[in-house]
């Protein structure tokens, strides 16, 4: 496909213009005269962040494989283009054809992220789409979202015609399929509408109480389901994996192969949303990774693979696995890459010989800096672990140890702050034991992100500290860790505000978005593109009350906006945990037993597992 | 060891690939054709792989040259083919060769290239070929502003004996520069040099965007 002598003219003007050109190795060429249904697969950020995900190329390569889809792709123009766009009336278009999104007849979004959102409104918008679900007619694309964010969709409700809520290896081809069937918009809402993990705003209107809390959800349309239930992908193993990725052109955030090892997590961490809405674990066999891993490479001719799961040393025979991947990649001249493992001796066998002789840092995240607020988060990790990998470490030489915490969790107070510059200290101190007075280029990282209460979790009803206390939390800590080979970074505290306000917002939210849509919010996760003036103005303007959202604490018994949503965990199961956090009590791994949270009624907990170890955990 | 020189061109859109981004393409083409490159030794080996020189972004090349090391032995025509198979559009594979004798890297023998540089003209310009030679090159010294590597602001340099030939084609709707100019590590002038210092001395006003450059072959000892 080639590009025409307009566009070539502004790619001659903007940064990396290889992000808008597409034709890279792997990458799909059909003839859309002969497919039925259109399909963008629009990422709603810039092409290199987009291609690291693993989800774009997954499902690129399910739909791409029926011959009635033709599936594209479509990235966030970074503020340079976007310019040129404008002023020369270019409109958004597809990679792979350059075909403007608005003759597409399915666009939809990936939300990975609550502070992509503006992105989603200004890509229709770029796109030549009306924003609003109700002001687009049956010659625009239905607008369709997908990924965690859309465990509570209703800030984006009005902008989005259709939500798929869970896996979608499965749901949105046949989402697809339904549009080639359907003879209109609302046809097509109603039958896919049948499905399990569709969610259709438009057939639902949230109706309030005075004090802004929701009293009930009318259904405007009466065979439109009760809730929603997440779709689930019950055999992971069976499930289609990509093995011809799209090799880009230019450097991306992750540059690699990539095989999904298993999806949930078992160790259920009260304030992680994705160890709630991926369960049960799933594993695919050791076989089908290790065959998924050389197909890969040999198709993509990548020098980097890496494993994908919530937590890597958690595969229950990840042992052999990793012994078995090392060897293929040494021959190879390709280098393994093993995120967030546990610190075990076994794990430190394996990074001494995939790191060789320079060593990146090791990371740890406590989250809390004291015993108690772990078990309040039910981080189930004690600082006799941290000290006794880190001895480890600086005895194999590691120079950098990075630490990770969270403040603002519920039940926080300033002495599990102190705790926290106490764990660097003693990290510090062992080195200095270990390796004399001097103690080398030893640096310890503390990095704090702000708590924000997501949905689906035992913590939705929390509230969030205030801007206010997470700038002064944010002070004591650099106080408490100005010391010397100790360096403290922060996460801003105003994109957590937002993010609050997004992860837990409901439909009146959406309103607040097209202001600051409208004012020119765009790259809100991005420093330097995040506008905090202008989403003043968005908020004064359209009287969005932060407190009702991110300071109050609800109570059990109020309807969520998310409710809609079914993430077949009970919710008698999060209050529990919720319960069990106020007492600080832990819940124990549920390799170790069944917690009770309901998943097993739909979807068979540790399908693929040969045989569940429950010992060392 | 086995030495090659692939000759190769890189046209259209693929222009936009960076340099660096070019030689991690190629790395991954060798890999996925299962040709195996020979190793540099060390902690952190990589493939005996390289260009003769780079080419700046959005500049085609008709024949650019890439110089690989192989511990296996192949036939020429056998890794044009199976490369040219790994390849996306725009990049042509034309021949593949042995490499002589020379210890030195391609990018140390290379000593000149030639470019084909297209202004786009606005109003046909009143000279004949021969006369703006005559005025660009009559001049005594041709002072460009080119940054330091290591400082960020910029010096006066004399580009002229770095250009050793240079010949203009005026036509209507644009003009056609070919042009040899020194390149290499013992002196080397971009290109990029030639055009601000030309439209100056004829007094264009194009903006830099709308002028198209092509590599048309590298010269080396």
């Amino acid at each position: 496909m080639r590009v025409d002598r307009e566009l070539d003219n502004l790619l001659k003007k903007v940064e990396k213009p290889a992000r808008y050109t597409g034709g890279e190795v792997n990458s799909i060429e059909k003839d859309p005269e002969t497919v039925a249904v259109r399909v963008g697969f629009a990422f709603p950020d810039t092409y290199e962040i987009g291609m690291s995900y693993m989800g774009l190329q997954i499902l690129y390569h399910i739909l791409n494989k029926n011959e009635d889809i033709y599936c594209e792709r479509v990235f966030a123009p970074a503020m340079d283009m976007e310019a040129l766009m404008r002023q020369h009336g270019r409109e958004l278009f597809t990679l792979e054809t350059f075909t403007p999104v608005k003759a597409l007849d399915i666009l939809g979004f990936t939300l990975q992220y609550e502070l992509s959102y503006t992105n989603v409104l200004n890509m229709l918008d770029l796109g030549g789409i009306p924003l609003k679900s109700r002001e687009r007619g049956e010659e625009d694309p239905i607008v369709i979202a997908g990924g965690p964010c859309a465990f509570n969709p209703e800030p984006l409700a009005d902008f989005i015609d259709a939500f798929l809520i869970g896996d979608g290896e499965e749901l949105l081809e046949r989402v697809c399929m339904a549009k080639k069937a359907c003879t209109g918009k609302e046809d097509f809402l109603k039958t896919i509408s049948r499905y399990d993990g569709v969610y259709v705003p438009a057939f639902y209107e949230p109706i309030y109480n005075l004090d802004g809390t929701i009293q009930r959800f009318d259904k405007l349309w009466t065979d439109a389901p009760d809730r929603v239930k997440r779709a689930v992908v019950n055999d992971l193993d069976k499930a289609e994996f990509p093995v011809k990725n799209i090799v880009p052109f230019i450097d991306t955030v992750h540059d690699r192969a990539v095989v999904e090892t298993f999806r949930g997590c078992t160790r259920g961490c009260r304030f992680c949303q994705a160890g709630m809405i991926y369960r049960p674990v799933r594993e695919r066999r050791p076989e089908t990774i290790r065959k998924l891993a050389e197909q890969q490479l040999a198709n993509t001719g990548h020098d980097e693979l890496s494993l994908l799961s919530l937590s890597t040393s958690d595969y229950s025979e990840f042992e052999d696995l990793a012994v078995e991947l090392m060897q293929m990649c040494k021959a190879q001249n390709v280098a393994l890459s093993l995120p967030s493992l546990r610190l075990d001796s076994f794990s430190f066998r394996v990074l001494a010989e995939i790191q060789g002789y320079r060593k990146s840092g090791l990371t740890f995240a406590p989250e809390a800096g004291s015993q108690r607020l772990r078990d309040i988060i039910n981080k189930n990790i004690t600082e006799a672990d941290i000290y006794g990998a880190v001895k480890q470490a600086i005895e194999l030489g590691w120079e950098t140890i990075k630490l990770y915490f969270m403040v603002g969790l519920p039940g926080e107070t300033y002495a599990d702050l102190d705790g926290i510059g106490i764990i660097a200290k003693n990290i510090m101190e062992l080195n200095f034991k270990l390796r004399g007075r001097k103690g080398g280029r030893f640096r310890v990282t503390v990095s704090a992100s702000n708590f924000v209460p997501k949905a689906h979790t035992p913590f939705q009803w929390e509230a969030q500290d205030t801007p206010q206390q997470f700038i002064d939390k944010h002070n004591y800590l650099s106080a408490q860790l100005r010391i010397k080979g100790i360096h403290f970074n922060y996460h801003e505290t105003e994109t957590s505000k937002l993010e609050a306000v997004f992860a837990r917002g409901d439909r009146r939210v959406g309103r607040l978005l097209e202001k600051a849509h409208a004012l020119g919010c765009k790259f809100d996760g991005w420093t330097e593109h995040y506008r905090a003036d202008l989403w003043e103005k968005a908020f004064a303007e359209t009287e969005v009350d932060i407190a009702f959202y991110n300071y109050r604490k609800r109570s059990y018994d109020e309807i969520l906006p998310w409710d809609i949503i079914d993430p077949l965990i009970d919710k008698a199961f999060l209050i529990e945990e919720s319960e069990k956090a106020r007492a600080a009590s832990v819940t124990a791994d549920c390799r170790k037993g069944c917690a009770g949270c309901g998943i097993n009624r739909y979807a068979q907990c540790f399908c693929g597992v040969e045989d569940l170890e429950v010992a060392d955990v | 060891m086995f030495r090659y020189i692939l000759t190769f061109s890189k046209m259209g859109t693929i222009c936009y690939i960076s340099h660096l981004d070019l030689m991690k393409l190629f790395k991954r083409c060798f890999k996925r054709a299962g040709i195996k490159l020979s190793y540099s030794q060390g902690f952190h080996p990589h493939p005996k792989m390289g260009f003769a020189q780079a080419l700046s972004l959005g500049y085609w090349g008709m024949n650019e040259l890439l110089e690989f090391e192989t511990d296996e032995e192949y036939a020429e025509e056998f890794l044009r083919q199976t490369l040219q198979d790994m390849m996306p559009e725009g990049l042509s594979l034309i021949s593949c060769r042995k490499a002589g004798a020379s210890k030195k890297t391609l990018a140390a023998r290379t000593e000149a290239a030639e470019y084909i540089i297209a202004i786009p003209l606005t109003a046909p310009l009143d000279m004949t070929g021969q006369e703006i030679k005559a005025r660009y090159m009559g001049q005594e010294k041709i002072i460009a502003w080119k940054k330091q590597k290591k400082k960020k602001d910029l010096t006066e340099v004399d580009i002229r004996p770095m250009i050793r030939e240079i010949d203009f084609v005026p036509e209507t709707e644009a003009l056609f520069v070919t042009a040899l100019l020194d390149a290499g590590s013992a002196s080397n002038l971009s290109p990029e040099l030639v055009i601000s210092t030309l439209m100056e001395c004829l007094d264009l006003d194009v903006e830099r965007s709308a002028v198209s450059v092509m590599r048309r072959e590298i010269i080396y000892k």
